[in-house]
């Protein structure tokens, strides 16, 4: 594999993030064959409904990475304004800084080449704790979370539950 | 991955008494590449990244990547200050992280051997205990002092050392060699002749300091301004806007600056961005490679970025975690039709070769085949009617090709309601008279790969194909011939 300036940022993170990695956070590549595909454990913040839950999730980086950021996945079934249905992350750091329809977004959110892995997972982690219903990816779980936060933190702790085979 | 690169990183000195060189570190790296400063280049709001880095991005998006302020690459300056820094940094860590090792190493001997010490050696327990004001740093020094290895004895003679620097930087001792210093300059000389000295030493000063000017200028001019007036300094290349340029233009341009200038307008594009990020960044170096060696660069991104990127084009069959099972059962009823086809064209080669052949040679070929199932005999008797028409050969073939029944029906589904325009119905009831009216088809089914040799070369249009107006399923009047092998042959 040739050495390319992405997989050797990747190579750095990965270092960084064995050896000094943040609490609740573990993630690495799947295989050392390919660098360009992680996976990710989350632990559910204290205090929230997801705390105690530990969360997978996917992490598929672009060959132009760190020009742009890498997609995010959960593989497990989450209940959450901002996360699809089918897994897929929304959150501001993940969206590169050119395309913004919306404008609901402030560009110093935003994806820049000095965004990093661990700052990923650490925004997905206050995310859970606090969602954002401006732009749900969810929009059944965003009403809930408005309207009826009990129904919608049960929901959360029964996936928790189910999560970790309870 | 270890082998072709040793990756350093600031969390290095972590767990080392030194950790909070880390933070040292982390200020020395570039935010993109993670990596030591290479040609650091300050940004008009004040931010350092690597020449490449910086560029690489500005060409992306046009904003700094620490602030997102607007920037362009032709603002960027050099930041020699940073990269002494860095150079001196990056010279001195392997040694320094040898050292801090070391002493943690140490560190952890030791509380092994106080603990030892305190059962075996009673006497420097006890001094330990009676000098409590000691710094732990000698009572240190001291209990390494009675283990003799050398590694010990090394770490010692480097704390004297570094004591011996201390001493020298706080009392600044006067040598004692008689002289004393003047008191403008400092110079050392005899005491009779400080006075005669004082009356020159101002304008000596002055004269020197002119004297050190021109050297340092002098030396900056050689520095930083040599490789600009050497006659074959490279020039930075200008950007290009592409949008309106031709393909033909970007391509000739491309050519004459000796990369490669094959693909499409936008890869094109991008090949002449990395390839002035490249070139530019090293106009920017102190240290200029060659060309050659930028191409090489250049066609690693071609590898990785690039045209010759393999990944999308490799199908997930090629990688390594291929998840072989679960791929074979879900296409397992193309496979199926496939192998049928395979054996079916087989077969009919055979035929065409051995066009009169003998029932003992077929009834060979079915028994390679292995025995006829149920359905293999019931549609043996099923199709008897329609079999007349055949030879007793062709009934073999079509025995012989009855083992994928499954696969068969479903191609012949498919033809049916191509031909009828009509979905067939998968109803119990339409099950018999389905294998019935397939097993009449199922010779036939096998020819149909034969159609097309029908009309070799045949440039007809899909729209009036003649699979559809000549019967589809007609027996061939002439002996088959495969084309693909003839042609393959040729």
């Amino acid at each position: 594999m040739a050495t390319s300036v992405a997989s050797k940022r990747l190579f750095h993170e990965y270092r960084t993030l064995t050896t000094d990695p943040p609490d609740g956070i573990t993630a690495g590549p799947l295989s050392e064959d390919d660098l360009f595909t992680w996976e990710a454990l989350i632990s559910g913040p204290a205090d929230t409904p997801f705390e105690g839950g530990i969360f997978p999730a996917t992490l598929v980086f672009p060959k132009d990475y760190p020009l742009a950021p890498p997609t995010m996945r959960f593989t497990c079934d989450i209940w959450h304004p901002n996360v699809y249905p089918n897994g897929a992350v929304c959150i501001s750091i993940l969206h590169p800084p050119g395309d913004d329809p919306m404008m609901y977004e402030k560009a110093s959110e935003r994806w820049s080449p000095i965004q990093s892995v661990e700052k990923i997972l650490i925004s997905v982690m206050s995310m859970l704790a606090e969602p954002n219903d401006e732009s749900p990816a969810n929009v059944d779980a965003a009403r809930m979370w408005r309207e009826r936060r009990d129904e919608y933190e049960r929901i959360v702790r029964d996936g928790v539950r189910k999560g970790l085979g309870l | 991955m270890d082998k072709n690169f040793e990756i350093t990183d600031s969390t290095d000195w972590l767990d080392t008494p030194l950790s909070s060189f880390s933070v040292l570190e982390t200020a020395l790296r570039c935010q993109v590449c993670k990596d030591f400063f290479d040609t650091p280049m300050i940004t008009s709001c004040s931010h350092t990244f690597c020449s490449l880095c910086i560029r690489r991005c500005l060409a992306s998006d046009g904003k700094c990547p620490a602030c997102r302020a607007s920037d362009d690459a032709s603002k960027l300056r050099r930041n020699w200050t940073v990269q002494e820094v860095v150079d001196g940094f990056s010279g001195a860590r392997p040694q320094a992280l040898e050292l801090a090792r070391k002493e943690s190493e140490e560190k952890e001997d030791q509380g092994k051997g106080r603990r030892k010490l305190k059962r075996k050696i009673v006497d420097t327990d006890l001094e330990e205990h009676t000098s409590p004001r000691r710094s732990q740093r000698t009572t240190r020094s001291q209990a390494s002092r009675t283990e003799v290895t050398p590694a010990h004895a090394e770490a010692i003679s480097i704390e004297d050392s570094d004591a011996t620097a201390e001493e020298s930087e706080d009392e600044q001792p006067e040598p004692d060699d008689g002289l004393v210093p003047c008191p403008m300059c400092s110079k050392r000389m005899k005491e009779e002749s400080v006075f005669v000295h004082l009356d020159r030493c101002e304008e000596e000063q002055k004269q020197d300091k002119k004297r050190a000017a021109q050297v340092r200028l002098s030396e900056t001019r050689s520095a930083h301004t040599l490789p600009q007036h050497n006659s074959t300094a490279p020039q930075r290349l200008p950007q290009l806007n592409y949008s309106i340029l031709k393909d033909i233009a970007l391509r000739k341009k491309l050519q004459e600056l000796g990369i490669p200038a094959w693909g499409p307008k936008q890869l094109l594009a991008r090949r002449h961005t990395e390839w002035i990020n490249l070139w530019n960044s090293n106009c920017d170096s102190s240290r200029p490679r060659k060309k050659s060696e930028l191409l090489r660069e250049l066609d690693q991104w071609e590898r990785s970025q690039g045209g010759h990127t393999r990944d999308s084009a490799i199908p997930s069959v090629m990688r390594k975690d291929f998840d072989g099972k679960s791929w074979a059962q879900d296409n397992s009823d193309q496979f199926q039709s496939l192998i049928a086809a395979a054996r079916a064209k087989r077969n009919q080669k055979k035929e065409g070769q051995e066009s009169k052949d003998t029932n003992g040679d077929t009834e060979m070929l079915e028994t390679r085949t292995g025995p006829p199932n149920a359905a293999n005999t019931e549609t043996a008797t099923n199709s008897d009617d329609s079999k007349i028409a055949h030879d007793a050969d062709e009934a073999a073939v079509v025995s012989r090709v009855i083992p994928d029944v499954q696969a068969l029906s479903s191609i012949r589904n498919k033809v049916q309601a191509a031909n009828d325009g009509v979905l067939v119905q998968e109803t119990p009831e339409d099950a018999s008279t389905r294998i019935l009216s397939l097993n009449g088809n199922s010779d036939q089914s096998q020819q149909m790969t034969s159609v097309p040799s029908l009309h070799p070369g045949s440039s007809e249009s899909l729209g009036m194909s003649p699979v559809k107006k000549i019967p589809m399923f007609a027996i061939p009047e002439e002996p088959v011939k495969d084309i693909e092998t003839e042609q393959a042959a040729q």
